[in-house]
Formats: C-alpha cells, structure tokens, sequence
C-alpha cells in the first residue's frame, strides 16, 4: 500500500469513528449492568465452591460431580392469562407480581445446574452459550445424569436430545468440537470456516454448518453426524439460490430437511436494513439437493420456529419478528421474539431479556405463565430449548 | 470499597467515554452498535475493575475488538455477506475529490467484514504496528497481515478510485 492510499484509509477510519454522537450515562448504565455481572459471578463461584472434588475433564471443561439432585424445583407457573387472586395457590416469596398475567415462578434456589430447568409448555433448558472473550460459562444439560454441564469455550451449543453439545473454540479456527457431556472428552472435527453458528438437528444427531467461501462469496452446507464424526459439504447454486445478508443454514422442524433463506432479487438493497427476501429454500441434508420452496418472507431461527403442524412458522421479518403463513407466506401477525420456540397449538415460548425470564404466550400475545431464569443466565446471549 | 470502585470506574469512563466509543463505533458501524458494545465492555471492566484499574483502557478496548468479532457468528446480528449487485461504485470519479473518496471509503469500511474491520481500525485509528495489532486481536501477525490484504481487496473491489489512486501514485 503506498502513502496515498494509506493517507486516504487513515482519514475513512477517522472519519467513521467522528460519526460517533456523545452516549448519554453511559457510566451510569455500565455501572448497573456491570453490577449485575459482579453479582452473577459471585452466585456461579459460590457454586464452583461447593463442587470440591471438581473433576477437570479437558483444557476447559470441568463437569459438576455431585450427583444428580433431581429436578430443580419450580413452582408450577398458573396456567392462566389473568393475573391469580392472591391465596394459596400463589408462588413463593421470590416471585415477582405481574400488572399484566401471571406470577413468574422463581429460579431455583442454590446451585441451579444441578437439575434440569423445566419450562413451561412441558419445554426444558437444554443449555446457553457465551460468546465472545473473555468466555463466559456455557450450559448443556446432560439429560442421562440430569444435571448441566458447564463449559468456558467461547461458544457451547447444547444439542436438543443425545449427549453430545457442539463447541468452539476461537484459537481452533476451521475445528469444531463435540463435547461428551458424560466424559468430558472433547473430539475436534475439521470441518472448516463457517459463519453464524452451528445448527443441531432436533434429534440431536447432526449438525448443520453455514460455509462460505471468502473469495467468491458462495455457500455451502456442512453436515456433521456426531456418532460417526463423517462430515460431508454440499455446495448451494449460489445464483439460483440467492442469500445475502444473514444466511445460515436451519433445521425442519421433523429434522428432515435443512432451510435457507432466500433474498429478493428485484428487492432494493440497502446495508443499513435487512435484505428483503422472497422465501425459504429447503435442502436435503443427505444430499444437499434442493427440496421445496416456501414463499415465507423472513428468517426462521430453527426447528422450533416451525409450527408442530407445520403450516404457520416464526420468522425475522422486515421489520420484526412475525408469524407466516407457511403455505401462502402471508403475515399472521407479529411474533414475540425471532428465537421463539412453537411449543404447541397456539403456544410460543420466549425469554424475555429484559426480566431475564422465559414466557410461555397465546398467539395473541397473552401470557399463560411465566418463569423466571437463574440469574447466572443473563448474560448469555443465546438459550436453547427443546421438548421435556 | 464499592463507592471506591464505583468512583474511579465513573471517572474513567467520563475521562474516556467519548475516545472509546469512536471506537466502538468504527467497529459497529453504527450508534446503537456501538453503544451496545461499549457498555458491555464497561460493565465487564467494571466487574473486574479491582484486577484491571490501571490498565482499564486496553482492557476495554481488547474487549470491544473480540466481542465485535465474535459477534459476527451470533445469528442475532448481522452476517456480512457480500450481495450480488454492488452498490454505488466510483469508477469515473476525480480523484482530485479526496472528500468523496473518503465518503466513499467510509460506506466501504461499514461492509467489510468485522475482523478486517478491526485490523484497520487497529491499525489506522490507534495506530498500531502490526504486531501490537496482532496481540490486541489475540492472533499471529500473519494473520493481522493477510487480513489487512482481504480488507484492502475488499475495498478495492467496492471503492475503485482507491486502486486508481494506487496507479497514480505508484505511476512513473
């Protein structure tokens, strides 16, 4: 690079930083953010404490050794969309009153991961992920021993059935590992460089990974079987099945096939907005062949975006998370949360961030009850949830 | 102790708010962005501000620049994924318009993809050498070098008046 384009690049960058506006109380609202994670590492330290006979079980693994303590205990949420008159049905002291449904039932008192966290819609925590550095402690829930595992990979993606969860690590470029969550013993696979992140299928047996190819910009499909480790690619036509923006790679709700968004062509396309899309494309992942097209305008976010009977589905729109019409791809109406999990009929499961709880709602927004997550959970970006 | 902590915490970001957030915001690419990152950044130092007190600032700034990479791969944000008709292109322009270029190489900078973006902003914002730049990101030099290479590609590709730039200068 020589000294005038260098010169200009110097003065790009400094230029984009000066677009920077002055962010009123910042402090202020870091101060109480950072509080909150002071307070969270002190509840996962008490409860690294009490696991005294830790068994280290990989460079960054430790798995908990106590025995299983059994479900953790929760308060049944009231299965109603009217706030409960107060008596003896009412939660324990913990729970927080709600203006607008029902009470939240309290995190489990003590060390949370010693039990399966039970959610409601009969749904269970399978894990959270961090992401970033410095890593944060990831969760999969060992379903066999009934307990979570905890993991400081940079990212740890629990699988909804089975016993494996997926992890990366950042200094393991082009690997992903398979954590047996029994052992401990973490199996790194070459599976190359892939965006977003890995994707289980609902059985818990495969993973789907997004590749891109830096140079040209084409995608293709990688699948994992976890028993097996074979991993296998399939290129997508990338002309014929357009993608930009966020693409990755998604689940059927049967597992049978795997879901990429498709952009609009014709659509105008501006970086500061999501790229319009004109549908979602199912692949086989045996194959890599295309399957089905369905004209749903948005972004599913996995299996469980998908309704069990499969006609209506959650997806990132536009503008929002909405519920789409599968067949016709007309809008519903307004969804939740992008990542909300179709529990069943006309129920959504989603966290709610801001109170760190998980709501179980109608499709029209009632809520029918709602549980309140560990605190050590806030700051993990990403929960996963599957079928009890 | 806390009001302590509390304290000089509050007087560090007053002291050095802005300067991080123009950081924050190279990397994002947006105001929101870049508050959202910075304020997990501070609340982070915060959280172990009695470990990091005198080194706060590269402590936060080691922190923007992961997390904005790491976010990349979190499907709540947005891939950079190239689309298949460029936007506005600058091949017929003077290059005498230096403030167009820099316009230009701005909207550039706001599509690369973050890890490149970070190598720039190291290297061109804070002035970094190749190896600090490489220690900040927690990676080889080699990778700092053949990331910066991508990212001048990248912008080549989008910004053609920069690679005219190139010949003119390196023209006899």
């Amino acid at each position: 690079m020589n000294g005038r384009t260098e010169e200009a690049l110097r003065a790009a960058v400094r230029d984009l930083a000066d677009e920077a506006r002055g962010a009123p109380d910042i402090a202020g609202r870091a101060l109480r953010r950072g509080r909150s994670l002071r307070r969270r590492r002190r509840v996962v330290a008490a409860g690294a404490a009490l696991a005294a006979t830790a068994v280290l079980a990989g460079p960054f693994v430790w798995l908990r050794p106590d025995p299983p303590a059994g479900p953790a205990r929760w308060a049944a949420p009231p299965a109603t969309s009217t706030p409960p008159p107060s008596g003896p049905a009412a939660p324990p002291a913990a729970s927080t009153p709600s203006p607008s449904g029902p009470v939240a039932a309290p995190p489990p008192a003590g060390d949370w991961a010693r039990g399966p966290l039970a959610l409601p819609g009969g749904w269970v925590l399978t894990g959270a992920t961090s992401t970033g550095t410095p890593a944060e402690l990831g969760y999969a829930l060992d379903r066999s021993a009934g307990r979570y595992v905890t993991s400081r990979y940079e990212e740890t993606w629990a699988a909804p059935r089975g016993g494996v969860a997926a992890v990366v690590d950042y200094e393991r470029r082009g690997e992903l590992g398979l954590l047996e969550l029994r052992t401990g013993q973490v199996r790194w696979v070459k599976v190359g460089s892939f965006i977003m992140t890995p994707h289980w299928s609902p059985d818990g047996r495969r993973l789907a990974l997004t590749l891109m190819d830096k140079d040209d910009g084409g995608f293709s499909l990688g699948v994992l079987t976890v028993d097996t480790a074979d991993y296998r690619t399939f290129p997508v036509d990338g002309k014929r099945y357009l993608c930009t923006d966020q693409c990755f790679f998604t689940w059927s709700r049967d597992g049978a096939e795997v879901a990429l968004q498709q952009t609009d062509p014709d659509a105008s396309v501006s970086e500061s907005q999501p790229h319009a899309r004109r549908g979602v494309q199912f692949f086989s992942p045996d194959d890599g062949r295309p399957s089905r097209f369905v004209p749903v305008k948005g972004d599913p976010d996995g299996p469980w975006s998908w309704s069990p009977d499969g006609r209506s589905v959650i997806v990132k729109g536009p503008d929002g998370p909405l519920l789409a019409e599968v067949a016709t791809g007309r809008t519903i109406g307004p969804a939740p949360a992008a990542d909300a999990a179709w529990v069943a009929g006309d129920q959504l499961l989603y966290r709610d961030r801001r109170a760190n709880e998980m709501l179980l709602v109608d499709l029209a927004g009632r809520v029918l009850a709602r549980q309140a997550l560990p605190p050590a959970l806030e700051a993990n970006p990403v929960l996963a949830v599957a079928p009890r | 102790m806390a009001e302590v902590v509390d304290g000089e915490f509050t007087a560090f970001v007053h002291e050095r708010g802005d300067a991080l957030l123009r950081v924050a915001y190279a990397l994002a690419g947006s105001q929101h962005g870049a508050e959202d990152l910075l304020q997990n950044a501070l609340a982070k130092a915060y959280a172990r501000w009695p470990r990091i007190r005198g080194d706060a600032e590269p402590y936060v700034k080691r922190i923007l620049y992961h997390d904005q990479v790491s976010r990349w791969r979190l499907r709540s944000h947005r891939a950079e994924v190239p689309v298949a008709v460029l936007p506005e292109r600058a091949v017929q322009r003077d290059l005498g318009q230096d403030s167009d270029l820099r316009l230009l190489l701005r909207d550039a900078l706001r599509r690369l993809p973050p890890r490149q973006r970070a190598v720039l902003i190291l290297r061109y914002l804070e002035d970094m050498s190749v190896e600090e730049t490489a220690a900040a990101l927690g990676c080889r030099a080699g990778t700092v070098a053949s990331q910066a290479s991508r990212a001048l590609a990248k912008l080549r590709e989008l910004v053609p008046a920069l690679d005219e730039l190139t010949t003119f200068q390196e023209a006899p």
